[in-house]
């Protein structure tokens, strides 16, 4: 299939997961949601607090990246989700689709499992977009 | 039918049309992104009403709602919420188990009494809900109407 698309195509689809975001942030404690390319690079975020996205991009793609050989090393294949959870709040990281990666910056406050709950269920649909969008 | 049967029952209805929702087959993945995101926004808003309203009936101190063991919702006091989800998750898993050998049908409720307290546990499509009382509390009494 081409990946080649129209920019209006590129446009919706960019739409979507900007308001996916926006939904994510809407959650009690959430406080930045982004999605992170291969790179390390955010291609995608909403925030409520200045954080270097940088940073932020580099150390999602090296947590996930050693979750993952962690996970391998005692047999259980692909990881799906990591969450750290933090002095001053949660962090969680789940794989979409070609590298990219959709992480959750949290507070304490935060009901992880209302954020997580929101993560799994809006996994399988950022996967569809960006099968569509790539 | 009482005031807590009816607000479950809503809550059924919402759960089952965002399970269809997800189900929905097609190429408009914009659409179906949106709905189904809707149709979630529905179900766990629902969800946290019920549990900040179920908080106002007699003798009820505390109501959660949880999400394979993690807390979702919560209202009132609770001593431990992550012992308390990881307790009714484990209480819900041996239940199911017992629901084939002894044909029970899809678990609905579980109820611990405990000597002082005791916990009413009720599973909502992919949620559980969860509600304390000491123990001499008629739960269904209490339920029985809407005390806001």
């Amino acid at each position: 299939m081409s990946n080649i698309h129209s920019i209006e195509f590129r446009r919706s689809h960019s739409g979507e997961i900007d308001s996916i975001l926006r939904n994510l942030m809407s959650l009690q404690g959430v406080t930045a949601a982004a999605i992170i390319d291969s790179d390390g690079l955010v291609t995608h975020i909403h925030r409520d607090f200045e954080v270097n996205t940088d940073a932020l991009g580099a150390s999602v793609q090296i947590v996930f990246g050693a979750a993952s050989k962690a996970a391998r090393h005692v047999g259980h294949n692909l990881a799906n989700m990591v969450i750290c959870e933090n002095t001053e709040g949660y962090i969680l990281l789940a794989p979409v689709e070609a590298g990219f990666m959709l992480a959750l910056v949290t507070e304490r406050e935060a009901l992880l499992g209302r954020v997580r709950f929101e993560l799994k269920e809006t996994i399988p649909v950022l996967k569809k977009l960006f099968v569509n969008f790539l | 039918m009482h005031w807590f049967e009816s607000q479950l029952l809503t809550l059924y209805q919402l759960a089952e049309a965002y399970s269809l929702s997800q189900k929905q087959e097609g190429n408009d993945i914009l659409n179906r992104s949106e709905q189904g995101r809707q149709k979630r926004t529905e179900f766990i808003e629902a969800v946290q009403a019920l549990v900040n309203r179920v908080i106002n009936s007699a003798g009820v101190t505390a109501c959660n709602a949880y999400h394979e063991g993690l807390i979702l919702a919560q209202s009132g006091t609770t001593p431990d919420t992550d012992a308390l989800g990881a307790m009714i998750q484990e209480s819900v898993r041996i239940a199911q188990k017992g629901e084939a050998i002894l044909h029970l049908g899809e678990i609905q409720q579980i109820v611990i009494v405990g000597g002082i307290n005791k916990i009413a546990i009720i599973t909502v499509g992919p949620l559980t809900l969860c509600i304390m009382s000491p123990k001499q509390t008629n739960l269904a009494l209490s339920l029985s109407q809407y005390n806001g």
